[in-house]
């Protein structure tokens, strides 16, 4: 061997030791950069708060918008607004993710010579804009969703300003034929404000009034108040619902109606009739309209609306004689899936129901018109002017009606007619791909605005973020175009200033506080009109041959297709399905059988507008005429809202348009008709795996989402109290006291030093004697309607990511939060083979618990023994925390969960969940999981955290009551969710479980993992237990 | 099972013409020479099946564990089966080292070589399953005991825990013991090797003289380390079995399993003992060393440990029954006519059913049943913890969330993969080392000789 002397040593060390650095790098470096001025409100790691309005639909919730270092996390129901009062629901809290979508416009693009979008700057797009206008001379159109007072005002003066045009309102879900029902049956053409509050009877006629109703946030919350306070003096507040397919409100319903779809009018009818028969008053100031009500309702006796309807008279009377009796009753009129050719008509028989047994005025308040209402006569006249040349620059703004139209419409063809379409879409969508010009909007954090939802209520938009892309503001655009032009007679600087000016009669810097100004509006008053007797109150007509009526039900979650590329709401599996990602439809399990179709088997639906191929969902809660199909999917375009591939905006439809089979009818007065077709279905012969996540509605008798009756409720004894008292081990005597009750006498004497396997089962025992904390919840079944919106929140609040469809189709959705939907108790049936969807549901009987399931910080955890690292462990507050850095992924936690609330990071998502700018959203308290780390609910502990600082800062021991607020309970629309610390005597969440006593139970009781939250049971209003 | 006495294994040696020590040797070491275009085949794709598993892995701890067919709520999946699976394995290797060497079972000596060797391929092929299984092998370290200024302890309440020490020791012990029992046949090796081989049979035959002092500090080493081992036969298996005992899922939560799963941990070794040793015996011609007599006898215990396994089944379902429990009873009634019922039936037929054949002696002596028995109580063996820990998993106590697993293709390669693993190194100890004890089956014929034909 050769010698090596020193030199060739340290030549060799040397060369080493740059091959072995050269083959190492290094993470970019990131600096923190402190403010050189810090800001005034800004504190790093504190959150600031600002009021604003939610922009996702027409209800117009006010918004707290959550800022950390100037940027806004998270989205939460503003307190002090009157119709949220600081719910908010699914698509509310996933609309922050329009802002940091992927997929947005950066800058605003023009139609180039080979028919691809290309960047342009503002100034020339406004000079093409300005010129194009200025030569069409008036054949310009404005095709809007309905927008805010400010900028609707200011599109019409814009229009003076520019030398006229065509402004057309359009709303997919827009309550037209409602609008018009109340011009004709009262003379006041505005939408009626429905008040379920305090109510003890409500009809519902199917417009699924706490899924996708007129207010969904405010009647879910109303009505579980109702309930909650006539439960408590002892009377009872009644849904029933009428509708031919359980959704969200017929699951809620304490009896469900599903009457041949159309003739709900006709149900309302003879209600009222049997109403006034029982001896209902109108009151409201109709007193004289009696007469008017009573001859247009002698056609409607019971035996007749019986034949018509197939609803039993029996039935008819006994809930005309229940509304007629009620104090506070309400009938809500029919939602977008169930209007027909007729829908004017059936909404205006609903209102008569409504002023036949007096609650015009009291429950039902009719309101001066506001705005510019939405009009599809409107639109379609746009599309015939579109089609005949008419039309020479089109701007398109906050609407997609490529999608959202009937194909049958002709709009797709049409637009090929108009020389310059524009589109202000902030996120890619069907109409802005075939535009010619694209000038982006703001999304609505970036935005100043306004709305006014209803008359007193003006709500403030303010943007809390610095725009991140080079956007506009559409009011912008529309003054730069208007000044290009040379026009006169605008307001002079930005549209910031337009908003000011508007607002100028209030106090400008509380309006910014609080949201806006909330006052209450005496109602108009309306009287029966003549025109009630033009209406022909008869079954529609519906187009086409076949067996199935179609029914195109609106998404409680994508909505009419505007939340579709949002991840989370794609993600987040329908409230009655449980089906993500994809489109479905639904038909009746003996439908299903008489075609020889199960779960996802292709069905062909065709009506003589189109024809489409769709996976097939049986279930029994549904009418065997009808297949249902939800509006929202089938888009071509958008990263998640397509199947386009990687990297690309367009793609295959992922799912399908309902749009596809519509015709594009109305009803008498204009407004669009979703009720025309029938259908044609037959098995096409594929099959179709959907991504569903859960696939069996029977729990079995085991202890998950029970249910109780009144009757035993009121007998005081509860079913499972053999399960609420100690858990004694063999041959130990249990301590005295019981259940709940003992929970404060534990706390006020003090903590439990027996061994944890021989204590009795109280949650307070279950934290380190010496803390002050023991962090609980109470969970009401009763008044959990599924919306998912407490879903949507956990995953925005604790950066859960999403999967995609093929995530979900392994069951890899990372939610920590889920809501399971069982009906019944269950049976313990045992199949063979593989199973298929278990689907429990009978038509016209409802027994459906909606059962939110969540990390029960069990103080008898099984996740935590097992865990050989201690990543997971029981903090001295009692929760079982998760250390991610510690996780080396066993999953061991996670088959031993007898809940499965755990989830697990098999990418790393912190790549893919959150392609840029997404991760600009993060919650920066909250860390974003590795790949192969187990991942679970801690009940936001980052916000138990910020209490505890804050209180450390004001010198406060031990938080207050209610004072830390999970971001589940934060959102839930009915307040079904209460958490506290249960070492507090006054604690909320102890405090609604011990007026509920009876209802408490702890889900798996029998296990003795002694959890930390308690559920109460959903109640069964029986039959016959009126009043 | 009484061992046989030593005269009969003589006796079955007897027929040949007595052989001078240098034939033995010749003999087995002949199998250590040279290398047929067969071995050179099978190393291939052994080598292939590695490296593709390797790859596999590789891409998964880049990619994430996703690429496995896992689905909520099934979270262990076949890494885990084929760990259980391999630790099974390796059962065989200790009770036929040290206790049927504590029993004088004198017919384990032309066995124990291969089947100690086996124990430690199979326990380092469990040993890297736990390492594909974990989500961040990387920081799988967190696992051990070691001090660190962090002040972070393990707990040692986990079963996960009581596994990693139980498979350290077991491997430990497992190295020593084949290490400590080829000594002397390394020292013939070396006596007649050239080369590199010289080299290698010299460093680790440590000297060996064969002096009698030397003889026996040897045979007192090997009855030491067979007292250390026997317990480990029991407590391995019993740990890997309390992985799944301790937790409450519906299926696993059961005081059987630590016998149940020992049981079947010996019935599947044995099983790969006669599965790799048939096809040794019959290429390298080993006849006169491995009779059908050894394989008679493994056979036996075959039966009884199927026997075993067979009641397991069936108490396991009496209990689900007699407890009343439901979430039990659903999660039995699923396992057997649920989404996984071929891998149940598959594990019954092959585990409790095929081997009653072994209770004819024509078929435990027919080396080709015998070969397609054991192949099959393989498959069955794997299907077993498959039905376990999956169905398990599968069906439990909401069943709001239960869910369907089915293996993805990378898992597949992986497991796969493993057998490349374990059959690239039994190939190549083969060829490195003595495959049957030449040591102790001299130690026979010299008991034969001395005892002659009439015995005792």
């Amino acid at each position: 061997m050769a010698e090596i002397d020193r030199r060739d040593f340290l030549k060799l060390v040397g060369a080493g030791a740059s091959v072995a650095s050269a083959g190492c790098w290094q993470d970019p470096v990131e600096k923190l950069i402190p403010y050189v001025v810090q800001p005034e409100e800004i504190n790093p790691g504190r959150p600031v708060v600002y009021a604003s309005t939610c922009q996702e639909c027409g209800v117009g919730c006010g918004l707290h918008v959550r800022t950390r270092e100037g940027r806004p996390i998270k989205l939460e129901g503003n307190p002090d607004h009157p119709i949220n009062r600081g719910s908010l629901c699914a698509r509310g809290q996933a609309s922050l993710s329009r802002t940091y979508h992927p997929d947005r416009y950066r800058r605003p693009l023009e139609r180039d010579a080979e028919g691809s979008l290309a960047p342009i700057t503002w100034d020339d797009a406004t000079a093409r804009l300005a010129a194009a206008i200025g030569k069409a001379s008036g054949r310009v159109a404005l095709l809007t969703a309905p927008v805010g007072p400010t900028l609707g005002g200011l599109i019409d003066q814009w229009f003076t300003a520019v030398g006229g045009g065509t402004r057309v309102t359009y709303e997919p879900f827009a309550p037209e034929a409602l609008r018009h029902a109340s011009e004709t049956v009262f003379g006041v053409a505005s939408v009626p404000v429905f008040d379920l509050s305090d109510t003890d009877f409500v009809i519902d006629f199917g417009s699924d009034s706490l899924g996708t109703g007129l207010s969904p946030v405010e009647h879910a919350r109303q009505l579980a108040a109702a309930r909650n306070a006539s439960r408590a003096e002892g009377r009872e507040a009644r849904l029933v619902y009428v509708g031919p397919r359980q959704d969200t409100t017929a699951s809620a319903a304490d009896e469900w109606l599903a009457p041949q779809p159309g003739t709900e009018g006709i149900v309302a009818l003879g209600i009222a009739r049997a109403a006034i028969d029982a001896g209902a008053v109108p009151g409201g100031g109709l007193a004289e309209a009696t007469v008017t009500i009573a001859r247009q309702l002698s056609g409607f006796d019971p035996a007749s609306v019986e034949k018509r309807s197939s609803v039993p008279a029996a039935t008819i009377r006994r809930l005309g004689a229940a509304i007629a009796k009620a104090k506070r009753p309400v009938a809500l009129p029919p939602g977008v899936a169930l209007t027909s050719r007729r829908a004017t008509a059936t909404a205006a028989a609903v209102l008569v129901l409504n002023a036949a047994v007096g609650a015009v005025g009291k429950t039902v308040r009719l309101t001066a018109a506001t705005g510019a209402a939405p009009s599809y006569r409107d639109v379609a006249l746009l599309v015939d002017a579109m089609r005949s040349g008419d039309v020479e620059v089109l701007i398109v703004h906050g609407v997609d009606p490529v999608h959202s139209l009937p194909s049958d419409s002709g709009f797709g063809e049409a637009l090929a007619n108009v020389k310059l379409v524009v589109s202000t879409a902030s996120l890619p969508d069907q109409t802005s791909v075939r535009a010619h010009l694209v000038l982006p909007d703001h999304t609505p954090v970036e935005s100043w605005g306004d709305a006014e939802p209803r008359p007193g209520v003006r709500s403030i938009v303010q943007p809390t973020l610095r725009p991140l892309f080079d956007t506009r503001a559409f009011g912008d655009t529309l003054l730069d175009t208007a000044r290009a032009m040379g026009a006169q007679g605008l307001p002079e600087g930005s549209f910031r200033g337009v908003v000011e000016a508007a607002w100028q009669d209030t106090d400008w810097f509380e309006v910014l506080q609080r949201g806006g100004v909330f006052a209450s509006v005496a109602p108009a008053t309306g009287t029966i009109t003549e025109g009630l007797a033009r209406l022909e109150f008869a079954e529609p007509q519906l187009e086409g041959e076949g067996e199935f009526v179609l029914l195109a039900v609106p998404s409680p979650l994508l909505g009419d297709g505007r939340g579709a590329n949002l991840p989370l709401l794609q993600e987040t599996p329908d409230p009655i399905t449980k089906v993500a990602w994809q489109s479905w439809a639904e038909i009746s399990s003996g439908a299903a059988e008489k075609l020889g179709v199960k779960t996802g088997d292709l069905l062909a639906v065709e009506t003589p507008y189109g024809k489409i191929q769709v996976p097939a969902w049986p279930r029994g809660g549904i009418r065997d005429d009808v297949i249902a199909i939800a509006t929202g999917q089938g888009h071509t375009v958008g990263t998640y809202a397509s199947l386009a591939p990687a990297g690309t905006l367009t793609g295959p439809a992922r799912g399908v348009n309902v749009n596809d089979l519509l015709p594009s009818l109305t009803d008498e007065s204009g407004s669009r008709a979703w009720l025309t077709a029938r259908a044609q279905v037959r098995a096409a012969g594929g099959f179709q795996r959907l991504p569903f996540t859960q696939g069996t509605d029977n729990k079995r008798g085991r202890l998950l989402g029970e249910r109780i009756s009144l009757v035993a409720l009121a007998s005081g004894e509860s079913p499972w109290a053999a399960n609420e008292s100690p858990q004694e081990p063999h041959g130990i005597p249990a301590p005295g006291g019981h259940g709940e009750e003992g929970a404060a006498a534990a706390a006020a004497a003090g903590h439990s030093e027996e061994h944890e396997m021989l204590r009795r089962y109280d949650p307070v025992n279950d934290s380190t004697a010496d803390d002050p904390y023991r962090w609980g919840m109470t969970i009401d079944v009763d008044k959990c309607t599924g919306c998912s919106a407490c879903v949507v929140a956990c995953y925005v609040e604790n950066n859960i990511p999403t999967v995609g469809e093929p995530g979900v189709l392994r069951a890899r959705q990372m939610s920590w939060l889920r809501i399971e939907r069982y009906v019944g108790d269950g049976e313990q049936t045992l199949k063979t083979g593989r199973p298929g969807i278990q689907n429990s549901e009978k038509l016209g009987s409802v027994d459906v618990r909606n059962s939110p399931m969540l990390c029960q910080q069990c103080g008898a955890a099984p996740c935590e023994p097992v865990c050989p690292v201690f990543a997971t462990y029981h903090t001295p507050s009692g929760l079982n925390g998760m250390i991610y850095n510690r996780c080396i992924g066993t999953r061991y936690c996670s088959n031993n969960c007898p809940y499965k609330v755990r989830r697990f990071n098999w990418f790393d998502y912190q790549i893919e969940g959150w392609p840029e700018p997404m991760a600009l959203g993060l919650n920066p308290d909250v860390t974003v999981r590795g790949q192969g780390v187990m991942e679970k609910c801690t009940f936001c502990v980052q916000r138990i955290q910020l209490g505890r600082q804050n209180a450390a800062d004001e010198g406060r021991p031990v938080l207050a009551p209610g004072e830390v607020k999970t971001a589940c309970q934060q959102t839930c629309p009915t307040q079904a969710i209460t958490f506290d610390n249960l070492k507090l005597p006054d604690n909320t969440a102890t405090a609604v479980a011990k007026a509920n006593e009876g209802r408490t139970y702890h889900a798996l009781h029998v296990l003795n993992t002694r959890p930390a939250i308690t559920y109460l049971a959903k109640v069964a209003r029986e039959e016959g237990h009126e009043g | 099972m009484t061992p046989p006495p030593a005269e009969s294994v003589a006796a079955m040696i007897r027929p040949a013409p007595v052989q001078k020590d240098s034939k033995v040797n010749r003999d087995l070491l002949r199998v250590m020479e040279g290398t047929s275009l067969g071995y050179w085949v099978l190393l291939h794709i052994a080598v292939f099946f590695m490296l593709a598993a390797g790859g596999v892995w590789i891409y998964q701890i880049y990619k994430g564990l996703g690429i496995a067919g896992y689905a909520h709520p099934v979270f262990w999946g076949a890494y885990i089966v084929t760990f259980v699976f391999w630790v099974g394995i390796a059962h065989a290797g200790t009770l036929i080292s040290a206790i049927l060497y504590l029993f004088r079972a004198k017919w384990r000596n032309a066995i124990n070589r291969s089947a100690e060797a086996m124990t430690v391929f199979a326990v380092l092929t469990a040993a890297q399953f736990l390492g594909i299984h974990v989500g961040r092998i990387w920081k799988s370290y967190f696992i051990l005991p070691y001090p660190n200024q962090r002040a972070l302890w393990v707990n040692f309440k986990s079963p996960l825990l009581w596994d990693t020490f139980a498979i350290t020791t077991y491997a430990t012990i497992s190295i020593l013991f084949l290490f400590v029992g080829l000594i002397p046949d390394l020292a013939i090796a070396r006596d007649r090797a050239k080369g590199w081989r010289k080299i290698l049979y010299g460093t680790l035959s440590m000297g060996w003289q064969g002096t009698s002092k030397q003889w026996k500090s040897h045979n007192r080493t090997v009855l030491h380390l067979s007292g250390l081992a026997t317990p480990l036969v029991l407590s391995v298996h019993s740990v890997v079995s309390w992985d799944f005992a301790m937790a409450i899922v519906p299926g696993w939560h059961a005081t059987i399993f630590a016998p149940y799963f020992v049981a079947g941990a010996i019935f599947s070794g044995f099983a790969m003992v006669l599965t790799m040793m048939i096809p040794v015996r019959r290429i390298f011609g080993l006849e006169e060393y491995i009779t059908d007599y050894h394989f008679e006898n493994m056979s036996r215990f075959i039966l009884l440990t199927s026997l075993i396994v067979g009641y397991a089944y069936v108490a396991e379902y009496f209990i689900a029954w007699y407890s009343g429990v439901e979430p039990e009873q659903t999660s039995f009634w699923l396992r057997a006519f649920g989404p996984y019922w071929m891998s149940t039936w598959t594990m019954i037929i092959c585990n409790a059913v095929v081997p009653q054949i072994l209770w004819f002696k024509k078929a435990r002596t027919h080396v080709p049943t015998l070969f397609v028995v054991s192949v099959l109580i393989n498959i069955g063996m794997w299907f077993e913890r498959y039905v376990i820990i999956i169905s398990g998993l599968s069906r439990e106590y909401d069943p709001a969330v239960w869910g369907i697993y089915t293996p993805s293709w990378p898992e597949l390669i992986i497991v796969a993969g493993s057998f490349g693993f374990f059959c690239q190194f039994f190939l190549i100890f083969l060829k490195l080392f003595p495959v049957v004890a030449i040591a102790e089956v001299k130690e026979l014929e010299i008991h034969a000789k001395a005892h002659g034909a009439e015995g005792h």
